[in-house]
This record gives structure tokens, C-alpha cells and sequence, in this order.
């Protein structure tokens, strides 16, 4: 029970309980393990753009190479106008759906919402794919679009907007909520006009949702490698250029310069945005009276068929993909058949990416969600360990200004190094649930820590004083309370483990392809049904898998209702 | 006996001083109270005898024991949060189990001694309940027999009643203070409400700013306070700046008044002279009563068993206040406006060095 600091004269410690040292093992190995996975594959890429082929130091010359080619630096101008625009059209839609939502008394809210975030249950590609069939040299509404493509640009803004419309209507439906519905009150007491209300309390109070949701969307566009690579044609943007230059040319030293070309505009708009967060979080006080919307017959009517309108659009690209995956040969033979699913897919062996995809999420699912929960557990709730902290909440919060083709490109070359003792992860499941993980730790981080700092904080000091260890309060009453924050972790880890591609794309082997890489790969090789199926396939775990959660969640509600509800 | 001795206790965060070299004895069997505005320390003092916050430096020694460097766990103490912290997915009978669960005590002996202290504070027949299901007055008494149930030797309650209604406030007050009498348990309360202290404490501790202005017991407190800071913070008061002008005088603005002076202050010396407003009288107040002038009366407040009448005295800029009895009031109606003899007998008069 001695200290291990040595402290200096003048500064106290307390001596650490022996129950406690079990914490700041763990949160050490948690540290070194998110340094490991995290920063060691960051540090690779600075290393590597400052290196030739050979691997000698040539400092910035990559850079300078790099600009000199105009092929490749226009692929930066593409980038920013194409993830630009696609936020300037996605926000705008979002917002309105989301004020349907939220301010009026239009029906069938519930089912219209939903419909709204089915996207996220796909990979992101397969807006790409519908739009092909939709639009594409095949596609039935060909015919409008003239003279016009959709191969490029049209197709990846277009498809972008799908993706990245419900990562906007979430976060724009909590700003939207969140106002407080006395200061309409007192609006309306002084005879204010709906159009000033609009612009002085509405727009005011969801002002960081709107930034935060623009952020989303711009980081999101401009990281995202399905959709460009599926119906970008010859447009280049930067996440394929990664991709071209390092599988398909070797050379890593250029690649590692695009990786910190779109490190650095997803690390300013995160700065950014966690910047925003901290300013949001002091707006509403607990006392905020929530607002309900009175029914409005013109205006109810028009946010409905708006509504009704957008909801229409995601159900045709996604039945679009999922209809193109029954038909016998597109466009030539139009009859159902199950052809896709049986010879282009398990008797192509492409079924086994399946499993893996499913495999992966539900490692990412229980193990992920697990290391997670118990992270942000003991940064939340234990104490001691004062100046290792501060890093592994860095390393927490860090993943998400990291595009994942950026994560997937430092994996390589931290993991391909044969002197590396990690070596052996290369090319297994293992990796791919370390870079899932990785990749989408923050959101997950955060969630739980939402639900952490829920609990009463004096759980553990009370817990203390009885003389009861942590890990009992931990069992018997942390993990029961925060469940539903927890299944929230594990499904979001699960379905983003299915549809990923950006990260993993760079290290699966033969063994462990994923279906959405599949997709990918059935593109490539013309086979844009069989893509098709597995696009559907994906999307119908995911929502199945949902329906699981849900069912388990609702379980649990029934059994705890008792001391849920005052 | 000194069953909790605190010697110079500091607590800085960054540059703030929270604590600056606190030393305090607490009784054994006592309830002490520490009162004082927020931020003055009294919470940060509690939280490091839990071994919650660490002291910048200083000792504790509990029951003959060095705790200062040792962690929550190896301390002996029961807490009781203002915010109850009930376990919610807890039955009450599982959240008082909770500390004997882990002392191995088999179970008809836990389940015997869960009983007993739910009967201790009054709700033998909640076990089954859970937290939610039970009124903020009945989650603290919950609390509290959580905190007591592995006989702890110190009592700790952090702001016990905050979170409760005026009522239920004032109820649990005398409850807590009766259980803690019957058990003879050593107690730690701190509270901003002096009312809750002056009622509840053998002894209090008022704070100001990291730093113990007086202890006392609440009569010491309330009749003698040590500093002009606690006379003003403990029950309402006048205060005005005043000189000495003799043997037992002050002067205050045009007005001379009596009191007892100590020793040592020099003639001319400035004072503060400090009197309560139920100390003012106005019955038999005549021109030859020492301390009484004529007081212009400015406000009237009705305040139920009293009312408190806001006046000036000529030559002091200041308004003063007296509470007035119902009789005083129905005897001489003051008015604003009206002139009124008053007076203050010069033993209820007190001055401070300033």
C-alpha cells in the first residue's frame, strides 16, 4: 500500500486503495492501447510523406511533387466544391424536415422519421448504385437526363445528399428540440410577428445544430470513398486518389500526402465543432419548458407533403437498389428472380464476406462496446491518475477528426512494417475490429459519457464509504443504469461495422473481405446486380438487427420500469 | 475527548485559496455544524475529511488515527449527499443492505439489522419499494440509514435537507437531530440555512472565505457573535460605523449611544456598533430611557408573528430596522411618515474593532 509518487514536499497525495490501482491499470492499458491503434498509425503518415520510395528523409518534396502534378491537386479543388455543395443542399433539406418534425402537427411523424434514417442502415454506396440504375447509361430515367451524365460529379452530389441527409436530420431534430418554449411565449405576449420569431428564436437557438450539422455533412462528403469510387467516373476526388495511389500505384509517400491533405480539413471543421459543442451545452437550463407545436391546417398540410415528398425520394433510391437486386438482367429482362443473390453472390463465394461483415460487427458490437463503456467509466467516475487522464480522453475524442481512409492508410503502414511485433494482426479479423472500433470510438465515447454523467456523481463516493469496490457499484448499478446508452453503443458499432468501407478497404485479405468491400469489387467488375444484392443484403441485417436491439431494449424497459419511472 | 482533530488545513485549486490553515476539534458525541455563505469552504472542508478532496496540506486524526493520506475507503464514515444518491435500480431494502453486503454479515443478520434501521428512521415497511416510488423527505431518511447502517463512528451530511420543501425541511431537521442524540453518533452538518444550524447543532462552525470566523454553540453564535461577518450572516442586524467617545460611549453620525466597550481601545478609536432589530424597543420608551431617539418611520413590512419597521434616526445616514411585536404594532400603529420614540438597552448593544 506504499505510493508510488514520490511526492514533493508540500504536496499531498492520498494513498491509493489497492481496489483503485485495478482502475488505473486498466485505464493505463486502455491509454497505451487507443496510443497503439490510433496515434502510432497517425504518426506513420507524417512519417511516410516526409519520406521517398526508398525511405529516405526527403522533407517536403512529396508535397511539392505532389502540387506539380495537376491531375492529383485538382482533386482537391473537387473535393472542397463537390462537399461544399452537398452541404449547402443537405442542410436546407435537413432543416426543413427536421422543423416539420418538430415544430408542427403533422401526422405520421413517427413513420416519416424513420423513413428518413433508413440510409443509415446502408453503406454509402449504395445511393451510388441506385442512382445508377436510375440514372445511369442503363438506367430507366435516362432518357431525362439529355446529354447530361450522372457518372461524376451530378452522381456524387446527388448520392451524397442521400448518405449524409439523416446524419443531419439527427442532429438538427436535438437542436430543434431543444428550445425552450417560454421564449415563444413571451414572443407572442408582445405581439411578435411568425417571420421574426423564426429569425430571432428559432435560427438563434438551433445556430450550433445548424454549424454542427454542416460539419457533419462537410466531413462526411469529403471523407467518403464508396460513392466517388462507384459512380465518380473519372472524377477524382481526394479519398480516391488515396486509394489509386497507394493499392493501385504502391506509391505509399504520395498517398500519405493526401491523407494529410484531407487530415487537415476534417481536423479544422472538428476543432470547430467540438468548439460549438462546449458552447451548446450552456443553452438550455433545466428548467426549459419544452415547446409543442399548435396545429396550423395550411402550414401542417405543406410541411406534410414536403415531408411526404423527401420521404418519397429516399424510399425510391433505396427500393431502387433493392428492386434492381431481384430482377433477372437488367434491363433487358425485368422478371423476379433470386439470380443475383444465388449465382452472384454464393456461388461467386461472395458469401463469405458476408459472414465476415457479420463477424466484424459483432465483435465491434460486444467486445467494442464493452472496452468503451468501461473507458469512459473510469474517466467519469474513478479517481487518481490526474496527469494520465487528460491523453486518454484525447485519444477518446481524436477519432473523429480522422477520415477513415486517413485511419485505414496509417494502419497499413504501422501493421505491413514486418519489424513491428504487431505484425501478426496484419491481414486478420482482428484488425478490422481494431480500426472499426477505432474509427467510430468518439461517438460511442461520447454516448456513454452522456449517460455517465447522468448518474448521480456521489454513487461512487457513497460506495467508497461503505467500504464497497468499484467494480461492485459498476456491476450492480452503473451497467443496469446506463443499459439503454449501452445497446445504443453496440448498434451503432454493429451497423457501422456492416456498411464501413472507407477504413477497411485498405486491410482486409482474401480471408476476411466484407461485404460492403464486396460491392465494391462486384462494381468493379461490371457486376452491378450481384452489388446490388449484397447492398440489399446489408441493409436487411441492419435493420434486422435494429428490430433485435429494439426488442431487447423493450425487454428491459418492462423489467425496469419499476424504478425507471417517478 | 477529541474525536476528530483537524490541524492546518489547507486547500488551494490553481491560485484559489479555498482553505487557509483550518484547525478545529470536533467532540466525540457532538453535532457540529459548519454554516457559512457558498464558497466559503465549508463543503471542500467536509469532502477532505471523507478523503473525497485532498488537503494541500495539514492533518486529520480521527479516533487516535493519522487519516490524513489515507483513501475513502480506509477511512471510517458514513455520508449522506443532498442529492440523496439512492441506488434507483435498488429496493430501499437493497440500497441499506448495501455496505453489509460486503462485510459478509450472512444474510438474517443483514436482513435483521435492515429492518431495524428502517424502523430507525420511521419507514419499517418500504423495503420492498424502490427509490423513485419514495418522497424526497423519505429518500433522505433512506440515506441516512444507508450511511448508519454499518455503524460508522462519524457522520458525515453534506447539505442534508437542501433539496427539500420548507416543510418536510423543518420536520426532518428535529428527526435527524433526535436519531443522532439516541446514537450518540458523532456529526458533521453542513448548511448554508442558519436556521437549520442555530436549531439542529451542539456547536457551529461559522466560515467566511476559506477561513473559521467563530465556533460556538448557536446561543454563543447568535447572542455574541465574534466579527461583525457573523453577526450579520447569523440572524438579521444592524450595523453602523461608529467612534468611541468615552468611558462606555459611542457616537454614531449626530447620536451618542451606551454600551459596554473592552478594554484596549483607544478614545476616537473607530468601531462598528451592532444591535438586533427584536432588540429595539418602543413600550415605556421615554426621553430620559438611555439609547432612545426619535426614529422617522419609512417602511412598514408585515411579516406574520412580527412586522419589521424600516426607520431613521436623525444625524445617521443609514436606515435601521426593528421587528415589533403584534401588541407593539396594535398599541402604535406606525406609519411611514410618523415619529416614533425608540430605544435599544445598552446591554443588547455590542460593538467591534473595525
Amino acid at each position: 500500500m506504499s505510493s508510488v509518487v514520490i511526492a514533493p514536499p508540500r504536496i499531498l497525495f492520498l494513498k491509493v486503495h489497492w481496489s483503485d490501482r485495478i482502475a488505473h491499470a486498466i485505464l493505463i492499458v486502455a491509454g497505451l492501447a487507443l496510443a497503439v491503434f490510433l496515434l502510432a498509425p497517425l504518426a506513420m503518415i507524417l512519417m511516410k510523406s516526409a519520406q521517398n520510395r526508398a525511405g529516405d528523409w526527403v522533407g517536403f518534396a512529396n508535397f511539392v511533387d505532389y502540387f506539380r502534378t495537376p491531375a492529383l491537386a485538382r482533386s482537391i479543388w473537387n473535393s472542397a466544391w463537390v462537399s461544399t455543395l452537398v452541404t449547402l443542399v443537405t442542410i436546407p433539406l435537413a432543416f426543413t424536415f427536421a422543423y416539420a418534425l418538430t415544430r408542427s402537427c403533422m401526422p405520421f411523424k413517427l413513420l416519416l422519421r424513420n423513413i428518413a434514417l433508413v440510409p443509415i442502415l446502408a453503406p454509402s454506396l449504395l445511393a451510388a448504385i441506385s442512382f445508377i440504375f436510375w440514372f445511369g447509361n442503363q438506367g430507366l430515367l435516362k432518357p431525362l437526363m439529355g446529354s447530361g451524365q450522372i457518372y461524376g460529379a451530378p452522381g456524387i452530389v446527388i448520392s451524397l445528399v442521400f448518405a449524409t441527409f439523416p446524419h443531419a436530420l439527427m442532429i438538427l431534430v436535438t437542436a430543434l428540440s431543444l428550445t425552450d418554449a417560454r421564449l415563444y411565449e413571451a414572443a407572442d405576449a408582445l405581439g411578435t410577428s411568425t417571420r421574426r420569431k423564426f429569425w430571432t428564436i428559432t435560427v438563434p437557438g438551433a445556430k450550433y445544430g445548424l454549424i454542427s450539422a454542416a460539419m457533419v455533412v462537410f466531413t462526411y462528403a469529403i471523407s467518403d470513398f464508396g460513392i466517388p469510387k462507384v459512380i465518380g467516373g473519372n472524377f477524382n476526388m481526394l479519398a480516391t486518389d488515396i486509394f489509386k495511389l497507394v493499392i493501385g500505384q504502391q506509391d505509399f509517400s504520395k498517398g500519405a500526402v493526401v491523407g494529410i491533405l484531407l487530415l487537415l480539413p476534417v481536423a479544422v471543421t472538428y476543432v470547430a465543432d467540438s468548439w460549438v459543442q462546449r458552447r451548446q451545452s450552456a443553452l438550455l437550463s433545466a428548467r426549459s419548458v419544452p415547446y409543442v407545436p399548435r396545429p396550423s391546417r395550411t402550414y401542417d398540410w405543406a410541411m406534410t407533403a414536403y415531408c411526404v415528398l423527401i420521404a418519397g425520394l429516399l424510399i425510391a433510391v433505396l427500393g431502387m437498389a433493392v428492386y434492381a437486386s431481384f430482377v433477372k438482367l437488367w434491363p433487358y429482362n425485368f422478371t423476379p428472380s433470386l439470380d443475383h443473390y444465388r449465382m452472384g453472390l454464393v456461388e461467386a463465394g461472395m458469401f463469405s464476406s458476408y459472414v465476415n461483415s457479420v463477424t466484424l460487427g459483432f465483435w465491434c458490437a460486444t467486445a467494442g462496446a464493452v472496452f468503451i463503456f468501461v473507458v469512459a467509466y473510469l474517466l467519469e467516475k474513478t479517481r487518481g491518475l490526474d496527469a494520465w487522464r487528460p491523453f486518454v480522453r484525447l485519444m477518446a475524442v481524436l477519432p473523429m477528426g480522422v477520415p477513415g481512409m486517413v485511419l485505414g492508410l496509417g494502419y497499413i503502414f504501422f501493421f505491413v512494417a514486418a519489424d513491428n511485433p504487431l505484425h501478426f494482426l496484419y491481414g486478420s479479423m482482428a484488425i478490422l475490429v481494431l480500426n472499426t472500433v477505432v474509427h467510430y470510438y468518439t461517438s460511442s465515447h461520447l454516448t456513454a459519457v452522456t449517460a455517465l454523467k447522468q448518474i448521480d456523481n456521489e454513487f461512487e463516493s457513497v460506495s467508497a464509504s461503505l467500504k464497497v469496490p468499484f467494480w461492485r457499484t459498476f456491476f450492480r448499478v452503473t451497467v443496469p443504469v446506463c443499459l439503454p446508452s449501452i445497446l445504443d453503443v453496440s448498434r451503432y458499432l454493429f451497423v457501422n461495422a456492416m456498411t464501413t468501407v472507407s477504413a477497411v478497404v485498405f486491410l482486409y485479405s482474401p480471408n476476411t473481405m466484407l461485404a460492403s468491400i464486396a460491392i465494391v469489387n462486384l462494381d468493379e467488375a461490371g457486376d452491378i446486380g450481384a452489388a446490388a444484392a449484397m447492398a440489399t443484403l446489408i441493409v436487411v441485417t441492419s435493420a434486422a438487427v435494429c428490430f433485435v436491439y429494439f426488442l431487447i431494449q423493450t425487454y428491459f424497459d418492462r423489467r425496469t420500469q419499476s424504478w425507471r419511472t417517478s | 475527548m477529541e474525536f476528530l482533530q483537524l490541524s492546518n488545513i489547507h486547500k488551494r485549486f490553481g491560485d484559489f485559496v479555498a482553505l487557509g490553515d483550518v484547525s478545529l476539534a470536533v467532540h466525540s458525541g457532538e453535532l457540529l455544524c459548519f454554516l457559512g455563505p457558498s464558497g466559503c469552504g465549508k463543503t471542500t472542508l467536509l469532502r477532505i475529511i471523507a478523503g473525497l478532496e485532498v488537503q494541500s496540506a495539514g492533518t486529520i486524526i480521527q479516533a487516535g488515527r493519522d487519516i490524513s493520506r489515507l483513501p475513502p475507503m480506509d477511512r471510517d464514515y458514513g455520508i449522506v449527499f443532498q442529492s440523496y444518491a439512492l441506488f434507483p435500480n435498488l429496493t430501499i431494502g437493497q440500497n441499506v443492505a448495501y455496505g453489509l453486503v460486503n462485510r459478509r454479515m450472512p444474510k438474517p443478520g443483514r436482513d435483521a439489522r435492515v429492518k431495524e434501521l428502517l424502523a430507525l428512521v420511521g419507514l419499517p415497511d418500504s423495503g420492498a419499494k424502490f427509490p423513485a416510488q419514495l418522497s424526497g423527505g423519505q429518500q433522505q431518511r433512506i440515506a441516512l440509514a444507508r450511511a448508519l447502517a454499518t455503524s460508522p463512528g462519524l457522520l458525515l451530511l453534506d447539505e442534508p435537507l437542501s433539496a427539500l420543501d420548507a416543510r418536510v425541511r423543518v420536520r426532518l431537521r428535529g428527526e435527524i437531530r433526535n436519531l443522532q442524540q439516541r446514537l450518540g453518533v458523532t456529526t458533521i452538518l453542513v448548511t448554508h440555512d442558519q436556521e437549520e444550524a442555530l436549531s439542529m447543532a451542539d456547536r457551529i462552525v461559522v466560515m467566511k472565505e476559506g477561513a473559521i470566523e467563530q465556533v460556538g454553540t448557536p446561543a454563543d453564535v447568535y447572542g455574541v457573535p465574534a466579527t461583525p461577518f457573523v453577526a450579520d450572516f447569523v440572524g438579521k442586524t444592524n450595523l453602523l460605523p461608529a467612534i468611541r467617545s468615552g468611558e462606555d460611549r459611542v457616537q454614531v453620525g449626530a447620536q451618542r449611544f451606551q454600551c459596554h466597550i473592552g478594554n484596549g481601545v483607544a478614545n476616537g478609536a473607530g468601531l462598528r456598533l451592532f444591535f438586533r432589530p427584536e432588540d429595539v424597543t418602543v413600550r415605556g420608551v421615554e426621553g430620559a430611557t438611555p439609547n432612545s431617539a426619535a426614529a422617522v418611520v419609512e417602511k412598514v413590512e408585515f411579516l406574520g408573528a412580527f412586522s419589521r419597521i424600516t426607520f431613521r434616526l436623525n444625524g445617521i445616514e443609514q436606515p435601521l430596522t426593528a421587528d415589533l411585536s403584534l401588541n407593539d404594532m396594535a398599541e402604535f400603529r406606525p406609519k411611514p411618515g410618523d415619529t416614533l420614540r425608540v430605544a435599544v438597552p445598552p446591554d443588547r448593544m455590542r460593538v467591534f474593532e473595525s
